[in-house]
C-alpha cells in the first residue's frame, strides 16, 4: 500500500501478508512509522482517500478495501470491532456512556450485560455517566464494551493501553484476554510494546518498515528471534532485572524512510550482520528451524545479532554524587489547584502535600508514580513554570535555569521554528564567535548531522527528535535536568538509546537529573535513588535494588507487580 | 490523524522545493475558489493600474446619458462622466478602503490580543473588556456618528469602521494565543530562558497567522459591501468623486431611461464581492490543509 501525500509517495506498507484465525489474538509490534496503524485501519475499512491500495484486506470474505462504503458499514457492525489508544477522543463527549453502548447494543438488558463483561461496576448507575466522569481505564472499558457489542469477529486495538497507568494496563490486558475466551473473537493488538504484546497475544507479528520482519508464535519467537530486528527489540528491552553496571545494548540508525524504497532488505542499514546480499536482494518471509515461525532475512540472524549487541553494550562509569552546592531542596512543598465555583464545579486537588526533598550535585534521582501522583507536578515547580501553595524550593549552585526533557519531544519545539534556532536561542548570552561552535559541538556530541539544525522538527524522525530536544538542554550544561516521563511513549530500541544517552550525558557533564516515569524498570536503571509517590507524598524512598528487590510499601508493591515483563523460557 | 503521523515520521516537504510544495498546495483548492483568486487579483491588478488607461473621472468627457459605445466602454452619466473610468476607480477606492480597514484592524487587535492572550491575569480582563466595550458598538452607526461629527469624507468612513473593526481581530489573536500558550512548547522556551518579547513575537504570535488570514480574506468582501452600503446613503466622499455606492445612488434616479448608469457599478460591488467570497474560501482551504 503506497499513500499519496503532498504529491509524493509514501510507502507506508510494502506488501504485508498476515492472517488473523478465528479466535486469536496477534501481537502486531513496531515502532512508530512501521504501518503498524495503517495496517489495523485498512481491516477497518478507514483508509483515507489518499491511499493507494494494492493486494487485498478480506474480512469474512468481502475484500473491505475495495467494498462499497455501505457494504463496508455492514462489515464493521457486524463482522469488526475497534478500540482505538485515546478513549476520551473516540467516545462522544456530549452523549452518555449509556446511549453510546446502547446504539451498538440494542436493548438496555444488552448494554448492563456488556459493561458487567468489561468490568464496570455499578452497573445502572453508570449508564448516565458522561465520557469525562469516568477515569482513564473505564473509558477504555467502555470503547471495549462497545466493540463488543455488535459481536464482533475481529476487535482492532490500536496502543489501547499505551494511554493509562500501569496498574490499570495490566487489568486492561487481562481483561482482552478474557474477552477472548468468552465472546470467542480474534483480537489485533497493535502496540509499540513488545511485553504488551507477550502477556496477552498468542502470535506475533513484527512489522518494520512496512514489511512482516517476523511472524509466529509468542514463546518461540521471543526465545529464539529468527529477525536481528526483533533481537534487537528483545535485547534492548528495559527490563527489572537488567544490569545496571551495563549500557543497554541498543542497535543504531534510523528508520528506513517511508519516501525511500530500498531494493533489498529494510533493515540492512542498520544490521550488524548485514552482507551485501542483504542490500541486493530483499529476503522473503522464510521458516526459521529454531522456533517454526516465518522470518524475513536471508539468514535468520537473530539470535547472533542479540548476542553480538549484548557483548559491545559497553560498562558505565561511576556515577558520583557528591554533597554541597549545585543541588536542589525541597522542602514542604505543596501545590493545591483550587476547585471551581458555579457551573462547571470541581472540587480543590492537592497535586503535592508537603513533600521534602533533596537531589546532591550529580546526583540521578527517579521520581516513580502513576498519573494524578503528583511527580509531575513536582519537576514543574522545580522548574519554575509553577507557583507553590506553600513551602519552598531552593536551587544551589549559580543559580542557573534547571531544563527539561517533555514526554514529547516534537511537542517541545515551536514548529515553525528550526532546530537550530531553539539551540541559538539557549546561549544567546554568549559572543557571536562561540555560538556557532557550542551549536555544532552539542549536535556532535548527540550524534545529530549539521543538517538537523536547519531542519524544522516535523521533519525529523522520533529519535532525532529525542535527540534535538537533550541537545537543547545541555547545550549550556544545566545543574539539574529534568525528564518528564521521556521514554514513555517510544518502541523498546528507541527507550534503550535515550536511556543511554541520558546516562552518558549526565557523567560526561556532571548534572543531577529528576527522571519522572510510571516504569519502574527504567527508574531503575537511571536512578542513583528512586522515590515512589501516589497522592501528592512520597511513599517510598531507597536506592533502586532494595526498592525494586523488597518494597517495603504496598503501593510499590502493586507497581512491581504490574510492570508488563517479556515472558521467556530463558 | 492517526494515519498522517504514521505515513510520514521522516521528511514531510523536506526534499521538495517551494515550487512543488506550492503545487501540491494549490491541488487541494477547488475550482470556483481557484477562479476567485484569479479574478480578485486581476480586478486589483486592473484598478490599480486604473490611471494609466482611463481618462480622469472627474472630468466630463461628452455628452450626458451616452449608452456604453467602444469609445465609451460603459456610457457616460448624468454630467457625461465616463463610467467606466469611474467604476475603474471605484473598485480601486474600494479595495485599498478595505484594506486599510482590515490593515488596522489587524494591527491593533493582533497586538491587543497578543498581549492580552499572552499576558494573562489581569491585563487580560482589562484589555478584553475594553475590546467587549468596543463590540458593543453598532458598526454603521457608528460610521454615522463619525461622519456627522466630522464631515462626511471617505477617511472618516473608513475610520468609523475601522474603530468598531480590531476587536473581532483582538479576540480571534487572543483565542490562538491563549491555546498556543499551555503547549509545551511555550514552556520549552521560557526555560530556555528567552526574553517576554521574543516569547510573544518568535514563539506565539507566528501560530496565530494563518486564521488571521483566513480571517481577513473573508473579511474583505463583508467591508466592500459595508463600504458600498455607506456610500450609497451619503455617508462616504462627497459627489464628484467616483465611489461605487455613491455612483448607484445618484444613477437610480434614471434606471428605467439610463439603467446602465446605475447598474454598472452595482454590478462592480457584485463581482468585487462574490470574488472576495470565493477568493477567501480558497484561501482557507490552503491553510485548513496546513
Amino acid at each position: 500500500m503506497t499513500f499519496s501525500r503532498d504529491g509524493r509517495d509514501l510507502h507506508a506498507l510494502r506488501g504485508v501478508d498476515l492472517r488473523i484465525a478465528a479466535g486469536e489474538i496477534v501481537g502486531l509490534v513496531g515502532e512508530s512509522g512501521s504501518g503498524k496503524t495503517v495496517l489495523g485501519l485498512s481491516m477497518l475499512g478507514l483508509l483515507p482517500k489518499s491511499a493507494r491500495v494494492e493486494g487485498v484486506v478480506t474480512v469474512d470474505g468481502v475484500d473491505i478495501t475495495r467494498a462499497s462504503e455501505p457494504m463496508r458499514r455492514k462489515l464493521r457492525r457486524s463482522a469488526l470491532g475497534a478500540v482505538f489508544q485515546d478513549p476520551m477522543t473516540s467516545l462522544d463527549p456530549t452523549m452518555r456512556i449509556g446511549r453510546q453502548v446502547h446504539e451498538v447494543a440494542g436493548s438496555t438488558a444488552e448494554v448492563l450485560r456488556l459493561l458487567a463483561a468489561v468490568g464496570i461496576p455499578g452497573g445502572q448507575r453508570r449508564l448516565r455517566d458522561f465520557p469525562h466522569e469516568l477515569s482513564g481505564g473505564l473509558r477504555q472499558r467502555v470503547m471495549l464494551a462497545i466493540a463488543l457489542a455488535g459481536k464482533p469477529k475481529l476487535v482492532i486495538a490500536d496502543e489501547p493501553t499505551t494511554a493509562l497507568d500501569v496498574t490499570v494496563q495490566a487489568q486492561v490486558l487481562t481483561l482482552f484476554r478474557r474477552m477472548r475466551d468468552e465472546h470467542g473473537c480474534a483480537i489485533l493488538l497493535v502496540t509499540h510494546d513488545l511485553a504488551v504484546a507477550s502477556t496477552v497475544a498468542d502470535r506475533i507479528c513484527v512489522l518494520y518498515g512496512g514489511l512482516v520482519a517476523e511472524v509466529g508464535q509468542v514463546r518461540p519467537v521471543l526465545d529464539h528471534p529468527g529477525h536481528p530486528y526483533t533481537a534487537a527489540l528483545m535485547t534492548s528491552r528495559i527490563r527489572l532485572q537488567a544490569d545496571r553496571r551495563h549500557q543497554l545494548p541498543v542497535i543504531a540508525g534510523e528508520p528506513v524512510q517511508p519516501s525511500t524504497d530500498p531494493a533489498g532488505c529494510n533493515f540492512a542499514p542498520r544490521c550488524p550482520a548485514a552482507t551485501p546480499l542483504c542490500v541486493e536482494k530483499r529476503p522473503l518471509l522464510t521458516v526459521v528451524p529454531a522456533q517454526g515461525g516465518l522470518a524475513a532475512c536471508h539468514y535468520h540472524a537473530g539470535e547472533d545479532v542479540a548476542r553480538g549487541l549484548s557483548r559491545v553494550a559497553g560498562l558505565w562509569g561511576p556515577s558520583v554524587p557528591t554533597a554541597g552546592d549545585g543541588g536542589v531542596t525541597v522542602r514542604r512543598l505543596s501545590v493545591r489547584f483550587p476547585g471551581r465555583r458555579g457551573l462547571r464545579r470541581s472540587e480543590p486537588f492537592d497535586a503535592l502535600r508537603e513533600v521534602d526533598l533533596d537531589v546532591n550535585r550529580g546526583e540521578s534521582i527517579a521520581v516513580v508514580g502513576e498519573s494524578g501522583s503528583g511527580k509531575t507536578t513536582l519537576l514543574r515547580v522545580i522548574a519554575g513554570l509553577q507557583a507553590p501553595t506553600s513551602g519552598s524550593v531552593v536551587l544551589g549552585g549559580a543559580g542557573r535555569m534547571p531544563q527539561m526533557v517533555f514526554q514529547d519531544a516534537g511537542s517541545s519545539f515551536t514548529p515553525w521554528l528550526t532546530v537550530g534556532q531553539h539551540l541559538y536561542e539557549r546561549v544567546a548570552h554568549l559572543p557571536m564567535a562561540t555560538q556557532g561552535e557550542r551549536v555544532s559541538e552539542v549536535l556532535n556530541r548527540l550524534g545529530l548531522p549539521a543538517e538537523v539544525a536547519r531542519a524544522r522538527v516535523q521533519q525529523l524522525s522520533g529519535g532525532q527528535r529525542q535527540r534535538a530536544a537533550l541537545a537543547r538542554a545541555v547545550i549550556e550544561p544545566p545543574d539539574l535536568l529534568l525528564c518528564d516521563e521521556p521514554i514513555s511513549a517510544l518502541d523498546a530500541s528507541l527507550a534503550a538509546t535515550v536511556l543511554n544517552l541520558l546516562g552518558r550525558l549526565r557523567r560526561e557533564l556532571g548534572f543531577g537529573m529528576i527522571f519522572v516515569s510510571h516504569d519502574l524498570a527504567a527508574a531503575r536503571l537511571v536512578a542513583d535513588r528512586i522515590i515512589v509517590m501516589t497522592g501528592g507524598r512520597i511513599v517510598e524512598e531507597g536506592p533502586p535494588d532494595n526498592v525494586v528487590d523488597h518494597p517495603s510499601n504496598p503501593y510499590t508493591q502493586a507497581l512491581l507487580a504490574s510492570v508488563p515483563q517479556v515472558s521467556t523460557c530463558r | 490523524m492517526p494515519v498522517r503521523g504514521v505515513v510520514s515520521p521522516g521528511s514531510a516537504g523536506a526534499s521538495m522545493n517551494a515550487t512543488q510544495r506550492y503545487g501540491a498546495r494549490m491541488r487541494g483548492v477547488g475550482v470556483l475558489e481557484r477562479v476567485g483568486i484569479v479574478v480578485l487579483l486581476l480586478l486589483l491588478a486592473i484598478s490599480l493600474a486604473a490611471p494609466l488607461f482611463v481618462t480622469d473621472p472627474v472630468i466630463s468627457v461628452g455628452p450626458a446619458f451616452q449608452p456604453p459605445s467602444l469609445q465609451h466602454l460603459l456610457g457616460t452619466d448624468d454630467v457625461g462622466q465616463d463610467i467606466f473610468a469611474r467604476v475603474m476607480y471605484g473598485m480601486r477606492t474600494s479595495w485599498l478602503s478595505a484594506v486599510a480597514v482590515i490593515a488596522s484592524a489587524i494591527v491593533v487587535g493582533g497586538l491587543i490580543g497578543l498581549v492580552a492572550g499572552a499576558r494573562g491575569g489581569w491585563v487580560d480582563s482589562l484589555l478584553m473588556r475594553l475590546t467587549d466595550t468596543f463590540l458593543a458598538l453598532p458598526g454603521p452607526v457608528l460610521a454615522i456618528a463619525v461622519a456627522a461629527a466630522l464631515g462626511a469624507s471617505l477617511r472618516n468612513t473608513v475610520i468609523g469602521i475601522a474603530v468598531v473593526w480590531w476587536p473581532w481581530y483582538a479576540r480571534l489573536v487572543r483565542g490562538e494565543i491563549r491555546s498556543l500558550a499551555a503547549r509545551p512548547h511555550v514552556d520549552a522556551a521560557r526555560l530556555s530562558g528567552v526574553s517576554r518579547g521574543r516569547l510573544m513575537f518568535r514563539h506565539l504570535l507566528p501560530g496565530a497567522i494563518p486564521p488571521v488570514i483566513v480571517t481577513a480574506s473573508l473579511d474583505i468582501q463583508i467591508l466592500v459591501l459595508t463600504l458600498a452600503g455607506l456610500s450609497f446613503i451619503g455617508l462616504g466622499a462627497p459627489a464628484p468623486s467616483p465611489e461605487l455606492g455613491a455612483m448607484a445612488a445618484r444613477g437610480a434616479d434614471s434606471l428605467f431611461t439610463s439603467p446602465w448608469i446605475p447598474l454598472a457599478p452595482g454590478c462592480a460591488v457584485f463581482i468585487l464581492a462574490v470574488a472576495a467570497n470565493l477568493a477567501g474560501d480558497g484561501i482557507r482551504d490552503l491553510f485548513d490543509r496546513g
